[in-house]
């Protein structure tokens, strides 16, 4: 049963994220991008981890995807479909990717004796205390950041009207 | 006052700073009082500094404050006052000629452009020739003694827009620098020798003996100061500055002969007297020096035809008079400071007068004058009055100086004194000679004599002081030994019998050469003079030449002129070439050799690097082609790279 | 399921973001697929977190922080892709040059 869900994830999330880096309308891809975020908001449920799945939901999903999808209906032109949309050093690119992949595989060798300890159990309550106790000052910095951003993003997107 | 004798050279000197910065030039300047009167001031100080010495209410030397100067090593140097016999009368005398000079000069000078200047310089001699009298101490004199020379060198070459003036003034100055080198390395061998240059220091050394003053010493010194001395007052070989200098003003003239440039040089030989006293053998060249100097000088007044010259040798001579008496012992001491003084005051009247005449007929050649007496009658008296005087007619003030310094001579060598006796005799016929050229007969230049008139008061009022002490001056400081009670020497003798002949004898020579005079020039025409003159005219020409001297000096500066061409050409030729130019050739090597090396290698360097990270940079530049995925791409291939390498260890 | 698969899962989604950072012109595809590389990681802290040290989730603490930088990166970069745009016309990163050598 599990497996089943994690291949149906995996196929989802990979599948969607390759639509994302090869489809030509920008559009799709954002539409995609959405199909692998809410894949791998599923790994993070069989993971057990629930508080993130949620995020992962709400943020990515609810949140950046839709952003995205605004930005990319703003500047988006119409040239844009039948111009080429992946630049000249492809090859090489894919050479670089295809050895990182295989750098990375061949590093998950140590991990192939690691089985699931024990059954997922909820942990929203643990990270809430994780948060307010342990991790308060990074937690505090992350409301900083997210401050600055918001406050950076609105400037630089402000119409040039004065 | 006389605690204030410091004011004396002081007053002058300010007052002619004041007349030279201040007040406007010009003809009309009226800043030529305020010299007259600083310098009647002084005057009347010098006159109750003379009268309190006369009547003995002070002693002399009398006691002056010093102040410190500076120390020199160990030595301290003050600047201080010797106010003593032969520096009171001084003083009275050069504040009195000049004070007379410079009234006399408003007329004189009357309409110069350069009125104010004229002041402003006569002012600063006459101030540096009082500081030169009153200083004890002998650095200041030379100080002052320098001082005088600028402003004779200013005063004779006052119209030196002229060329005769300016070439005048370059020669009195530099013949005269001559002397003063021998004054300078005196001055400094006294010092070496007696770590003062206090005068009465240095003769209370000289008189302890030769422990503390060698013979050699003394002189050496003696002989140095000698040398100033020479240049200053005009002795042989050094006189040929004085008959060109009567290029400058009149007045001028007047004042070098009479009180200031000429009386300095006498002056300090008689102030360092102690010297020559401790050196028998500087004496006797002193004296010789000035017996010489007498002679010749006499002898080249008789041929000249310029007024202002034969006056000029005329003192000349007389300076040598004064040189013979110094050099001739305690007694001749006293005379040539009396003459000194008496010669001030006729010779003053000499060349004022001579001056009037000058500013009235506009040529100083005697051969163009002539019955000059009907019209000129004070200057004609006066100028009588002083002939008499320096020929020594019985009774006027030359006579008893004069007689004086005889009777010393004879004391000391009577071939000496038979000399003197005979420039006594040359003295009285040139003098004759110019009286009678000038003022007696008809006249030669009728036109120049027709528009000669008398000069105005202001020139003659000096003229007729200045005759009334010729004439008298002698006789009240003689007969009442007032001069002598002031100065004299510790090892005078008082009251020495002279021989009788001796007043006889220069009574016959005076006749006789007055006689003399008469006949040849007296008598209206010259033809007995122009008849001596064709027949003895290789003397006639050598006496006018002035012994050769000028040429001698002459070609002594074209000797030195031919030195110097060729020590030039040595310079150029040899040594600019061999050695200056040689090291520059080495040295130009040297640089081209270091210029190769720096370029190639050092340069080289800097170069290589430079043009290394060119290289680079333009290397690196097409890497940076602002494609940011190009550069993502370095990174993943890096980051990949490096995974694989760990991951294979 | 054993950790390798889920770790392989990462590392697949990691290199096809790669990829697409590396050759999609167009600037909003290239932040796209460095979310898809975010995801990827945040994929490992998770499985690590799961089975290495299931009692302390630090990894799903680290993964929130994770997602909470990706917002913030996205916003910024998205709000900067459009001011380009407006300046430039243009959303291809090879004309994004100023900085050319």
């Amino acid at each position: 049963m599990t497996w089943v869900a994690f291949y149906t994830f995996a196929v989802m999330t990979l599948g969607a994220a390759f639509c994302v880096v090869t489809f030509r309308n920008v559009l799709h891809s954002a539409l995609m991008l959405g199909v692998s975020l809410l894949g791998v908001s599923g790994i993070f449920a069989l993971l057990g981890a629930d508080f993130v799945f949620a995020s992962q939901i709400l943020i990515y999903v609810g949140g950046i995807n839709v952003l995205v999808l605004f930005v990319v209906l703003l500047a988006a032109r119409h040239s844009d479909l039948v111009l080429r949309q992946s630049n000249a050093q492809w090859l090489a690119a894919l050479l670089v990717c295809g050895v990182t992949l295989f750098g990375l595989l061949r590093g998950l060798k140590a991990y192939r004796s690691v089985t699931l300890a024990a059954g997922p159990e909820p942990g929203t309550a643990k990270i809430a205390r994780l948060l307010l106790t342990d991790l308060a000052v990074p937690f505090e910095l992350i409301s900083l950041v997210l401050l600055a951003a918001l406050v950076g993003a609105i400037l630089f997107s402000r119409a040039e009207a004065e | 006052m006389i605690d204030h004798a410091y004011l004396i050279p002081l007053v002058p000197l300010i007052a002619s700073i004041i007349v030279l910065l201040f007040g406007k030039e010009g003809p009309k300047s009226n800043m030529p009082l305020l010299s007259i009167g600083a310098m009647g001031f002084c005057w009347l100080d010098s006159c109750s500094i003379l009268y309190k010495a006369l009547t003995h209410q002070v002693s002399m030397p009398y006691p002056a404050p010093s102040l410190p100067w500076f120390t020199f090593g160990d030595y301290p140097v003050s600047l201080g006052l010797l106010l003593d016999g032969p520096a009171v009368f001084m003083t009275f005398v050069v504040t009195l000629v000049s004070l007379l000079v410079q009234i006399y000069s408003l007329g004189y000078m009357h309409g110069d452009t350069r009125f104010k200047r004229f002041y402003a310089y006569v002012g600063f001699f006459t101030a540096s020739m009082l500081g030169l009298v009153l200083s004890s101490n002998l650095l200041v004199v030379f100080a002052c003694w320098e001082l005088m020379g600028v402003s004779s060198y200013l005063l004779i070459g006052f119209w030196f827009e002229k060329p005769g003036p300016a070439y005048a003034s370059k020669k009195a100055f530099i013949t005269t620098k001559l002397g003063d080198l021998g004054f300078y390395l005196g001055l400094l061998l006294l010092f070496a020798y007696a770590g003062t240059f206090e005068i009465p220091m240095l003769a209370q050394r000289a008189s302890m003996g030769a422990v503390a003053l060698p013979v050699e010493v003394a002189t050496a010194a003696g002989l140095l100061l000698l040398c100033g001395a020479i240049g200053k007052s005009a002795q042989v070989p050094l006189f040929i500055w004085l008959p060109d200098a009567m290029e400058g003003p009149t007045p001028v003239s007047a004042l070098i002969h009479a009180a200031t440039m000429v009386a300095a040089g006498i002056f300090l030989v008689a102030r360092t007297q102690f010297l020559y006293a401790a050196s028998p053998l500087a004496s006797d060249i002193v004296a010789w020096v000035g017996l010489l100097t007498a002679f010749m000088a006499a002898t080249m007044a008789l041929v000249a035809y310029d007024i202002k010259r034969v006056l000029a040798f005329s003192t000349v001579s007389q300076l040598g008079y004064m040189m013979l008496g110094l050099g001739v012992g305690a007694a001749g001491y006293t005379a040539a400071l009396f003459h000194l003084t008496t010669h001030a005051f006729f010779k003053a009247l000499l060349f004022l007068g001579a001056g009037s005449v000058i500013h009235a007929m506009h040529t100083n050649d005697m051969r163009e004058m002539g019955g000059l007496s009907k019209k000129m009658l004070s200057t004609s008296v006066t100028m009588a009055i002083a002939t008499l005087a320096i020929t020594g007619f019985p009774g006027f003030s030359g006579f008893y100086s004069k007689e004086a310094i005889l009777a010393a001579v004879y004391g000391h060598s009577p071939l000496m004194w038979a000399v003197a006796l005979l420039t006594a005799g040359l003295t009285t016929f040139y003098m004759f000679r110019m009286m009678f050229m000038t003022f007696a007969g008809n006249p030669r230049d009728i036109a120049k004599h027709d528009h000669a008139h008398e000069s105005p008061s202001v020139m003659t009022v000096p003229l007729w002081v200045l005759a009334v002490l010729s004439a008298l001056a002698g006789f009240l400081l003689s007969h009442t030994g007032a001069f002598e009670a002031l100065v004299h020497l510790p090892e005078a003798s008082h009251g020495g019998h002279h021989p009788g002949f001796l007043l006889w004898s220069a009574l016959a020579v005076f006749a006789g050469a007055a006689g003399l005079s008469y006949w040849l020039y007296g008598r209206g025409d010259f033809a007995v003079a122009a008849d001596l003159k064709a027949k003895m005219s290789p003397i006639f020409t050598l006496l006018e030449n002035r012994y050769g001297f000028d040429d001698f000096f002459l070609l002594l500066v074209k000797g030195s002129d031919v030195l110097a061409r060729i020590c030039f050409w040595i310079d150029e030729r040899i040594i600019d070439r061999v050695f200056v130019d040689a090291w520059g050739l080495i040295c130009l090597l040297l640089a081209e050799i270091q210029n190769f090396i720096d370029t190639l290698f050092i340069d080289g360097a800097v170069d290589l690097t430079g043009t290394v990270t060119g290289w680079a940079g333009g290397g690196l530049r097409g890497l940076v082609r602002g494609q940011v995925q190009e550069y993502l791409l370095y990174v993943a291939m890096a980051a990949s790279l490096f995974a694989m390498l760990t991951l294979i260890h | 399921m054993t950790l390798t698969h889920y770790l392989a899962l990462g590392a697949g989604l990691f290199a096809i973001g790669l990829f697409g950072a590396l050759t999609r012109r167009n600037v909003i595809g290239i932040l796209m697929s460095i979310e898809l590389m975010f995801n990827a990681a945040n994929i490992n802290f998770v499985a690590f977190n799961r089975f290495l040290h299931p009692d302390r989730l630090l990894g799903q603490a680290v993964t929130i922080f994770n997602i909470t930088i990706a917002a913030a990166e996205v916003v910024v970069g998205l709000a900067l892709v459009l001011a380009i745009y407006r300046k430039l016309n243009t959303v291809y990163a090879e004309d994004y040059n100023l900085l050319k050598g």
